[in-house]
């Protein structure tokens, strides 16, 4: 029974607070109570009342029921700290699990000048992460960095956030809550320290692991036009200034990357161990492999990136390394 | 100099904000250096100098042994100086001890809060003991400071100026300001939940009883008691006898009211000649008595009420009430300047007058047992009045108000005074003279109450001050009745003539300005007592009886309990509608782009396209064209030109005339547009 309420309220609470890109504050919602101090303050002009009652100080009722006024205003000044706030998320970049994802928020406001809004994030457990304050000019936007842990790998849908405030009294608590609708790319969490790579079966099955240690552009094959990622060493000086001369492109050697530097990084290599664990192994590979230049391939249970390099293809692998699922054939 | 303001300019936030508050603080608890012990005060300013030295210095804070030590030594002398943790005076103390100490832990928000709260209490205690304009303007000064200092504390990042603080501060409490003045004017004025600690020992005043020379010397209390304001012109100050406490009990040493178990049943004071009506302003005295001008013309046992305040007149004809007037009390009555009152013949009753204590004040009965048999046995009571008055004036009785200790090595108090010392005030005056009168079987008592009143009226009120307190005789004599007489104005007639007995000591500024220009010094005093007169009367004596003037006001025939109830229903009410229709504003979008689509959509759901917000005007002109083809050129024309000039590069936005006359030109083809279709 309990749980089943649980889980309509929890629906409830879902339907009420729809993922968005954008997040606008206004009447509906936006959340205010009374803050410890709040309470505090109250009993405070309580006992001021009395005194005055009892004294019978016009003076005392005069400073009772200004206070009240202010404490009652401040309710409705810390509600319009927030209202009118229009919030917007930049795509996270991507982070790995254990450490964590920089959130950029924008605070638009279309108003006055707003002080002390703070953002948090909420973990699932309900759980407090550290607040990150801005001031927002009249007019004017403010930028903010919200440090949001990552957990798990995966394509992450982004935690809940808080945007609170306090201002100007601190006797109330306003608070809206933003569920953005952007996802963020979780890594594995690399090996550390890296481990040596496997040599590979596969090189060795192909015969092509030859002894001696050969750097890129080793084995001349023949020439073909410029490409982006062709690194300096590879043009054809001879005929460049040729070529810029006649307005063609510029000649490079093309050299065949030597098999022995084609690295295949399968999970197949990292046997043995947990799951995780070889993630995040072939993780680390993937960065010493792109950071060292290697052209590299990557084996996955049910996929396989064909060896390359650059950016795009290390985003494509850690990409498939966060959601690659253990599969039979592992 | 100049090293130090550039310091400050350029001080980290913590040590600013840190400094902003002990200033505040220091602001605060000031007024009371006045009322506290001198090593209150002297350790409050140690601590908040040291406190502000650590900030300066960005040193760390003390630890916990150091302030628990502090607290227990601040507790201690406390108790070293009252006996009590308890009380007024002591909590006083304490609290603003506690203040100062909390500053030197003062750490946290948290901390900060407690800081704020202790802040105001000792603003309104600050009030037990002045409620004048300037304290009023001051403490309001100080809570402005304890509001910004609380929004300073809201702002975590940055360096927010102390101006911006204060503004938000400000503005704050003016949007409260309409809840503050409503609940002002409206929260019903009750009478104390419970008694009052008797206070304000060794003050001139009023009391309910008259310790024979217990008061060596005399606080000289300027402050006013009562203000009046007659109607027609005022009676000369010495014919001005306030009535308060009636003493006739005496155990040689206290005078106390008469605790007499059968009540005697009296007539009503025989009064003649016209009767004078008189306002009266009075000051709550914190006494059961009210001291009015003498006489009315209610009997004994009269009841009068008075706001929430039931008063019955002794037998005395003093007027009593049933608790200690903490309230401060307008009303107007009637007095009659001549007036008689008491039996006209001798009565058994009468004997409870001439009671004196055993054993007690040998010579003094002597004394007067001779002067009674020199005059003979037929001397009238006014005879031998006469006589003792003479005695006084020729003898070197001296009038101060620092007569020195009475009672210290004998306890036969007359007979020092009358005597061996002859020093003293109308206290003595008038507790020797009754003495004398009952040994010589005169019945006679002490009245206690007010004298005169300043010669200057204020505003058009006569002020009573506490310093007018005086004491005086009344004497029976047969065909008479009771008789007044005072036997101060035998050796100080300048006491009674001039209603003042000392003028208070004037402070250092008021010196020198005084005998410097004294008339520059008597418009300025005069100027801002009728303004404090004026506070006294529209701020201050605010209470149910002005309330419910107010009510009358509103058109409430017969304001009471419940008109007060259905006015502050009607607020409320008022006050939420007014609250849920802004909320309603509120709530809509705040541009008027926004505003004008939802519009246009509802007007073009009617036309019968299926238009979404998401949408913009080309797109509805679209839809608008493909559903009703040529009959709705005008709207597609208008929509395009709204998208022109909405999205154009040098549009400017459009005015609000312009926006009208675009609505009216549209909603006329709409209405075409739905003509035709029909």
């Amino acid at each position: 029974m309990l749980k089943y309420v649980r889980s309509r309220i929890d629906a409830w609470w879902a339907a009420r607070h729809q993922r968005r890109d954008t997040h606008a504050m206004g009447q509906n919602n936006i959340y205010i109570l009374p803050s410890r101090p709040g309470l505090a303050f109250c009993f405070t002009l309580g006992v001021l009342l009395l005194a005055s009652i009892n004294d019978q100080l016009s003076l005392g009722y005069m400073l009772t029921f200004l206070l009240a006024g202010a404490g009652f205003a401040s309710m409705h000044a810390t509600h319009g700290n927030l209202r009118g706030l229009q919030m917007d998320l930049r795509e996270p970049a991507p982070g790995f699990a254990g450490g964590d994802l920089q959130l950029e928020l924008r605070v638009h406001n279309s108003g006055r000048a707003r002080y002390g809004v703070g953002i948090r994030v909420q973990d699932e457990n309900g759980g407090k992460g550290e607040t990150a304050w801005c001031d927002v000019p009249a007019q004017g936007h403010a930028l903010v960095h919200v440090r949001c842990p990552a957990t798990r790998r995966g394509l992450l849908e982004l935690p809940t956030l808080v945007i609170e405030t306090r201002f100007p009294l601190g006797l109330f608590r306003a608070w809206s809550i933003w569920r953005p609708a952007t996802r963020a790319w979780v890594y594995p969490r690399a090996e550390q320290p890296a481990a040596p790579f496997a040599v590979t079966a596969h090189a060795a099955e192909a015969g092509e692991l030859s002894g001696g240690a050969l750097l890129p552009g080793q084995d001349f094959e023949g020439v073909r036009a410029y490409r982006r990622g062709d690194t300096l060493r590879q043009v054809i000086w001879k005929k460049a200034a040729l070529a810029l001369e006649q307005g063609g492109p510029l000649w490079v050697r093309e050299t065949r990357a030597p098999a022995s530097q084609r690295l295949w990084l399968d999970i197949a290599d990292t046997a043995g161990r947990e799951w995780e664990a070889r993630l995040s192994r072939l993780t680390a590979w993937v960065l010493a492999a792109e950071s060292q230049g290697h052209p590299y391939g990557l084996r996955v249970p049910g996929q396989e990136l064909d060896p390359a390099q650059g950016p795009e293809h290390r985003r494509a692998c850690l990409e498939l390394l966060a959601l690659a699922e253990p599969g039979r054939t592992a | 100099m100049s090293l130090i303001s550039e310091r400050l300019a350029r001080l980290p936030r913590e040590t600013r904000d840190t400094l902003f508050l002990l200033l505040t603080i220091t602001a605060t608890v000031a007024p009371h250096a006045d009322h506290l012990p001198l090593w209150c005060s002297a350790l409050t300013a140690l601590m908040l100098l040291w406190r502000a030295q650590l900030a300066w210095r960005g040193a760390s804070l003390p630890g916990r042994w150091p302030l628990v030590g502090l607290l227990v030594i601040t507790a201690g002398l406390t108790w070293l100086s009252y006996r009590s943790l308890l009380g007024r005076e002591p909590g006083i103390t304490l609290l603003t001890l506690l203040m100062a100490l909390k500053t030197l832990e003062l750490r946290a928000r948290r901390d900060a809060f407690v800081v704020f709260f202790l802040g105001f209490f000792l603003v309104l205690t600050s009030f037990l003991y002045s409620q004048s304009l300037l304290t009023a303007v001051w403490m309001l000064l100080c809570v402005w400071a304890l509001l910004s200092a609380l929004v300073l504390a809201q702002m975590p990042i940055g360096q927010p100026s102390l101006l911006l603080a204060a503004r938000q501060a400000a503005r704050t409490t003016l949007l409260g300001l309409p809840l503050m003045l409503a609940l002002f004017f409206l929260f019903p004025r009750i009478a104390p939940l419970w008694g009052i600690p008797a206070d304000a020992v060794g003050k001139t005043g009023l009391s309910n009883r008259l310790d024979f020379g217990a008061m060596s010397e005399i606080a000289n209390d300027d402050s006013i008691a009562m203000r009046l304001r007659f109607e027609g012109p005022a009676p000369p100050s010495s014919a001005l006898y306030f009535r308060g406490p009636v003493l006739s009990d005496f155990d040689g040493r206290s005078w106390r009211p008469s605790n007499r178990v059968f009540p005697l049943r009296e007539a009503a004071p025989r009064v003649s000649g016209r009767a004078t009506s008189v306002e009266v302003t009075l000051e709550p005295l914190r006494i059961p008595v009210l001291p009015l001008l003498e006489l009315g013309s209610e009997a004994p046992n009269a009841i009068w009420t008075l706001d929430q305040l039931t008063l019955r007149r002794g037998v005395d004809l003093q007027w009593l009430a049933d608790r200690p007037v903490t309230e401060r009390l307008r009303f107007t009555h009637q007095v009659w300047l001549q007036h008689e009152h008491g039996p006209l013949k001798t009565s058994g009753a009468l004997s409870e007058y001439v009671v004196l204590p055993l054993n007690r004040n040998p010579r003094s009965l002597a004394w007067a047992r001779q002067l009674k048999a020199s005059l003979g046995p037929e001397a009238t009571a006014q005879a031998r009045v006469d006589a003792v008055l003479s005695h006084i004036r020729t003898n070197d009785f001296n009038y101060t108000l620092e007569p020195g200790r009475y009672g210290e090595l004998t306890p036969h108090l007359i007979d020092e005074f009358w005597f061996d010392r002859r020093l003293g005030f109308c206290e003595h005056f008038a507790a020797a003279f009754v003495v004398m009168l009952r040994a010589m079987d005169v019945p006679a008592r002490i009245v206690t109450g007010f004298q005169g009143v300043d010669p200057v009226p204020q505003d058009g009120y006569l002020v009573v001050r506490n310093s007018n307190a005086h004491a005086w005789a009344e004497y029976w004599s047969e065909r008479r009745g009771w008789v007044r007489v005072d036997p101060t104005a035998a050796v100080a007639p300048e006491r009674i003539s001039a209603g003042r007995s000392l003028q208070p000591a004037p402070g250092a500024i008021a010196g020198v300005l005084g005998s410097m220009n004294p008339a520059l010094w008597r418009g300025l005093r005069d100027g801002w007592e009728t303004l404090n007169n004026r506070w006294q009367q529209l701020v201050l004596n605010y209470s149910r009886g002005q309330q419910f003037d107010l009510l009358k006001s509103l058109g409430w025939q017969q304001p009471d309990w419940t008109a007060l109830g259905q006015l502050i229903a009607g607020l409320i009410l008022t006050a939420t509608l007014v609250l849920w229709g802004w909320m309603r504003w509120q709530a809509r979008p705040r541009d008027a782009w926004t505003r004008q689509r939802q519009r246009l959509v509802r007007e073009l759901r009617q036309a019968g396209i299926e238009a979404s917000e998401t949408q913009g005007p080309r797109r509805w002109a679209e839809l608008l064209s493909d559903r009703h083809g040529a009959a709705a050129a005008g709207l597609v024309e208008l929509l395009l030109g709204l998208e022109a000039s909405r999205y154009a590069a040098s549009a400017a936005p459009a005015s609000w005339t312009e926006r009208r006359l675009w609505w009216q030109r549209f909603a006329a083809a709409s209405r075409e547009l739905r003509a035709g279709a029909r």
